[in-house]
């Protein structure tokens, strides 16, 4: 392919906007997140001063914070690695089992929740899962509890619940994004020389959607470790999650703590993301976009 | 075959707890009583959105998040226009553009918040409708980046050599060919950020100023208590959502014929 443009004002200009914009609301704030995390804070100003200390990641790990820490990862995990175990079937059969129109509907289907509100669907839960909720009604009525499962609401399988929820379709779209560059051909190779279904998507299907199974996993995992509504909204008393902790800091105004929990982890999500991309090449996904 | 039985379960799986929440919900809220519960279709009553409507406070956020939104999706659509025509002329800079323009959508929307308040407080903005912009731009941007670069690439590339050919210049080029060809894809990215926007709830908590955003209200009345009226509130929005998406839909169709 060839570029039109022969001269790089214009392609400065084009970059520009997006530049100045996420330099000057994303970046440099989180740039100076880390560096103020440094920082000592100032009890007469309610502020932080310019003197540098590792006192604000002490805390972190003195005060208990650490296990929310843990907490918010291991649920990030398995939450984004369900979405995964049964986002993947539910995509490949999408694409390579039911074909033509309803195809096209059900890629509409799993585009539909980006743009309803996350708030809505995760609070629906609570009409589902709650005592007197739908499924708890359904198990009443058939009798085969006598009395409301409590575990269900304000639980930490809620919490995984709403999760799952509410990233499925994040984790489905890239998949179905990435599969349209899969050959059949290669999968029709694949059978003819012997190979079930599942040995086929284990070492055809599998390695050539690596961009957008990293991709979706990797989305997945970054906004569950940024979610607090499932917490607020589904979790019991003691829940916690990175955010809400965030949160508390932030009532006591200890700024420093507050973004030293930050730093800590957008360190993770971007170290994921570095390897993530270098291994699985996940920015290739829109590679062949060309003039 | 046993092993496609697998694949259909787990299809139904994802529909179901994508959807049936939200319907449940969305069932309720036409119910006239108090307890929760599927409406019989006596029950079937509009009376929890006309008591919503009724809330002054709730229109004033209404108002907030429409303001809001309108900015927030006109800027970010423009911005990721230019941003995918840059990324198609880039070559080994590409990937990292790419990365650059995404980057935001894999930072929690909290500490996206929070330090936004914190330079915004530092350099004397005061919280109003524009911060809050600011923090939303950073969460539809990539949205709108990735619909407008797969409705460009999706262009005939010989057109745009034609156009070239005959003389045009970029400009030119751009203002009758590409635009015209993307219109549905532009207009699905504004329909696309508006709604996100209006959905978003955690990169606003921060930026709030006087008048709190729609889904933050909601977020209060959720935790508040169990008047229904939050059940209408979340029908109403669902049911705008199914709108805009249907037009969009419609828009793809018209394109396609």
């Amino acid at each position: 392919m060839y570029q039109y443009l022969r001269n790089n004002y214009t392609l400065l200009l084009l970059s520009s906007p997006s530049i100045v914009i996420l330099f000057s609301l994303s970046i440099i704030p989180l740039i100076l997140i880390l560096v103020w995390s440094f920082w000592t804070w100032d009890p007469i100003t309610y502020w932080i001063k310019p003197i540098l200390t590792l006192n604000s990641y002490f805390d972190i790990f003195s005060t208990g914070r650490i296990e929310v820490l843990i907490r918010t990862l291991v649920l990030s995990f398995i939450a984004s690695t369900t979405c995964l175990i049964i986002g993947f079937p539910a995509a490949y059969c999408i694409h390579f089992i039911i074909k033509g129109r309803l195809s096209i509907i059900l890629l509409m289907l799993f585009t539909i929740p980006f743009l309803t509100s996350h708030l809505i669907r995760t609070f629906s839960w609570r009409l589902i899962l709650g005592r007197t909720g739908l499924i708890n009604n359904l198990l009443m009525s058939n009798n085969l509890v006598d009395e409301p499962i409590e575990w269900l609401l304000f639980s930490d399988f809620a919490v995984g619940v709403g999760l799952i929820a509410s990233y499925l379709p994040f984790v489905i779209f890239p998949l179905l994004l990435s599969f349209r560059k899969v050959d059949e051909n290669y999968l029709r190779a694949s059978s003819d020389l012997g190979a079930n279904l599942f040995r086929t998507i284990y070492s055809v299907v599998i390695p050539l959607s690596m961009p957008g199974l990293f991709a979706g996993y990797m989305f997945v995992f970054a906004m569950c470790m940024g979610s607090s509504t499932e917490v607020q909204l589904l979790g019991g008393a003691a829940a916690s999650m990175l955010t809400i902790m965030i949160n508390d800091v932030m009532r006591v105004v200890n700024f420093p703590l507050a973004f030293s929990i930050s730093t800590f982890s957008i360190i993770v999500l971007f170290i994921l993301l570095i390897i993530g991309n270098r291994f699985f090449k996940f920015d290739s996904l829109f590679k062949d976009f060309s003039w | 075959m046993n092993s496609r039985f697998f694949f259909y379960f787990c299809l139904i799986l994802c529909l179901s707890i994508v959807y049936l929440p939200p319907i449940y919900l969305l069932l309720i809220s036409f119910n006239e009583n108090i307890q929760p519960g599927i409406p019989s279709l006596g029950d079937l009553s509009l009376k929890w959105y006309f008591k919503m409507l009724s809330q002054k406070r709730l229109i004033t956020s209404l108002n907030q998040s429409i303001k809001v939104a309108s900015i927030t999706c006109i800027i970010s659509s423009v911005v990721a226009f230019f941003s995918a025509l840059a990324y198609l002329e880039y070559r080994n800079f590409r990937s990292k553009w790419f990365l650059f323009i995404i980057f935001s959508m894999f930072v929690p929307g909290v500490i996206q918040g929070l330090s936004l308040s914190v330079i915004f407080k530092i350099v004397e903005i005061k919280p109003s409708a524009m911060t809050i912009v600011g923090g939303h731009l950073l969460w539809t941007l990539p949205f709108a980046f990735t619909i407008i670069l797969t409705n460009l690439s999706n262009i005939n590339k010989n057109i745009i050599l034609a156009s070239r050919d005959l003389g045009a210049n970029y400009l030119i080029t751009l203002r009758k060919i590409v635009i015209p060809l993307i219109f549905p894809g532009i207009i699905s990215s504004f329909i696309f950020s508006f709604l996100l926007s209006f959905n978003e709830y955690n990169r606003a908590v921060y930026l709030v100023g006087r008048y709190n955003t729609f889904p933050i209200y909601m977020f209060g009345s959720m935790n508040a208590g169990t008047s229904p009226t939050v059940y209408a509130m979340g029908g109403s929005t669902l049911i705008l959502s199914f709108v805009a998406i249907f037009f969009i839909i419609y828009l793809t169709k018209k394109k396609n014929k």
